[in-house]
């Protein structure tokens, strides 16, 4: 994990490149999905619910027969934050940072940013998307936009 | 030993420093220091060791015996970020009970600033570091900023209700020599204060700072009555709701019944609220879950209530976290100690007049999206 020096204030944050997330066993699919612009999720072969962070069994069931499934990434903003002093300066450059809570499914919600809106258009229930598959790549984790309703 | 037998004797804290070149060891041992002199006993009384800390690592609580040359036959390392020295409490006195320990020193303190704050968070654990971290979340305020808003939103709660714990806090440290942040504060300073992560402003954030706090905890025949402050009753509960990345709710409300009955008194007897502030909206969430007030009726309350020293609803006493700063996890032991202080007469200038009775709140461990632990005791003193 980078660490944040005096120094790397003096460069731009677009020099930077984001923090990203320890590739592992659990979460290798997932993440490797997103840099083609797919969003898996969990789903239990024990218990029938979905759930989102990676883990390596089901949080609700312990089910270890726990499988990978695309979503469309379709939802809405539960509610959000815009962060104008983020954690790590490859961000200041894109301050502020729109960070939501986005609803995906009746019971499957999990925290995203969300690029390309204004922080004047952000509201709560604004339904998103993901981004393009070819932006994907630029962010380390899946990233979400306002969709044409 | 009778567990009605064992509270609190004693209490410390160090000097609150906003940088320091001083050691996390000679922050602790400055608390260390003060709660065994409180309490009246020698460093040979004490057997057993609670500490919580974010920044002790590698170090931990046997490795601190030695560096404290103390032989311990209890040793405990906090896990619940800042509910962890409230739940150290409440492990330590049945340690005793059960005849694990003696006298136990219960310690929490740290030594960082703003950007260990920043390093502390992208790496508090591996939910956060993988799938949050990489956002830009910019640490707890980020993720707090999501709660308040849906507070908000949901319940109706106002910035100007939300503020009033702010400004009254701010009072009390105002007569408290070791609070960081001492200039007056009124509800127009926090409204209009620069935005760190929208809703969130300034003044809704604490002061990552250095300094550390303590307190013994043994049978209350070790020490004058006068000096005994009893444990009510103690609760803890971890990753509650566990499904939900940002609830507005916390594990209190699954304890808050047994809590009280335990304690043989409910919120209305209460003295002083020492509740967890890392943001007011934890705070007020805290007072809902403890049934102070109803859920979503939190901005009511509030407007109704003064929160300083010597206001209506005394709450933390000392300016709290959100004006004397946040030394880590000695965040979740400054109410602690300053409910010892109040219990046993010695708050200086802002003693609350009647301080019979007082409950102690913690909250922390920010996971995926929220604090996964809560914890509570209720206070009395003995005498």
């Amino acid at each position: 994990m980078r660490a944040i020096g005096s120094g790397a204030h003096m460069v731009t944050g677009a020099a930077l490149s984001y923090p990203q997330p320890r590739e592992d066993r659990d979460n290798r699919e997932f993440l490797a999905a997103w840099q083609e612009g797919r969003l898996l999720v969990q789903a239990c072969g024990g218990c029938g619910r979905s759930f989102f962070y990676p883990r390596t069994l089901c949080p609700y069931c312990w089910s270890q027969n726990v499988q990978f499934e695309e979503i469309d990434g379709k939802g809405e903003v539960v509610s959000f934050s815009l962060v104008h002093r983020p954690n790590h300066p490859a961000f200041l450059g894109d301050i502020p940072i729109v960070l939501a809570e986005i609803r995906l499914s009746a019971d499957l919600t999990l925290i995203a940013r969300i690029v390309g809106t204004s922080p004047e258009a952000m509201r709560s229930s604004l339904p998103v998307e993901l981004v393009p598959a070819n932006e994907a790549a630029r962010y380390p984790l899946p990233t979400f936009r306002p969709r044409a309703s | 030993v009778d567990a009605e037998a064992i509270g609190i004797i004693g209490y410390g804290q160090s000097v609150y420093l906003k940088r320091t070149e001083r050691t996390l060891f000679s922050l602790l041992a400055e608390a260390a220091r003060g709660a065994l002199a409180t309490a009246g006993l020698r460093k040979d009384a004490i057997d057993g060791l609670a500490v919580a800390s974010f920044e002790l690592s590698p170090d931990n609580a046997v490795t601190l015996a030695e560096q404290f040359g103390l032989t311990l036959s209890w040793a405990y390392l906090g896990t619940a970020g800042g509910a962890g020295p409230v739940a150290s409490v409440i492990n330590a006195a049945r340690a005793i009970a059960t005849g694990h320990a003696g006298a136990v020193l219960c310690l929490a303190g740290d030594n960082y600033d703003v950007a260990g704050h920043y390093r502390l968070m992208d790496n508090f654990n591996r939910a956060l570091t993988n799938y949050v971290t990489p956002h830009g979340f910019g640490g707890a305020n980020g993720l707090f900023a999501i709660v308040q808003r849906k507070h908000m939103e949901t319940y109706g709660t106002e910035r100007a209700q939300l503020g009033r714990i702010a400004v009254g806090q701010r009072a009390s440290a105002m007569v408290n020599d070791n609070a960081l942040l001492r200039t007056p504060l009124g509800l127009a300073d926090y409204l209009d204060a620069r935005v760190i992560a929208d809703p969130l402003r300034l003044y809704d954030c604490v002061l990552p700072c250095a300094g550390a706090e303590a307190v013994v905890i043994a049978p209350l025949d070790r020490a004058p009555a006068a000096k005994c402050v009893r444990i009510l009753s103690g609760y803890e509960r971890h990753n509650h709701p566990p499904h939900e990345p940002l609830p507005l709710r916390g594990g209190w409300e699954l304890f808050r019944d047994d809590l009280y009955r335990d304690a043989g008194c409910g919120p209305a007897e209460m003295d002083f609220v020492q509740a967890y502030d890392d943001y007011p909206i934890m705070v007020a969430i805290q007072l809902e879950d403890l049934g102070f007030c109803n859920k979503g009726e939190v901005g009511a309350f509030l407007a109704r209530h003064t929160f300083a020293w010597d206001g209506t609803f005394p709450l933390n006493t000392g300016g709290g976290q959100l004006s004397c700063g946040q030394a880590g996890a000695g965040g979740g032991m400054i109410g602690l100690v300053e409910a010892v202080r109040q219990l046993r007469g010695e708050a200086g200038a802002r003693q609350v007049g009647k301080a019979r009775r007082g409950l102690v709140s913690g909250y922390g461990m920010v996971g995926y999206g929220k604090g996964l632990s809560a914890s509570s005791v209720i206070l009395e003193r003995a005498s």
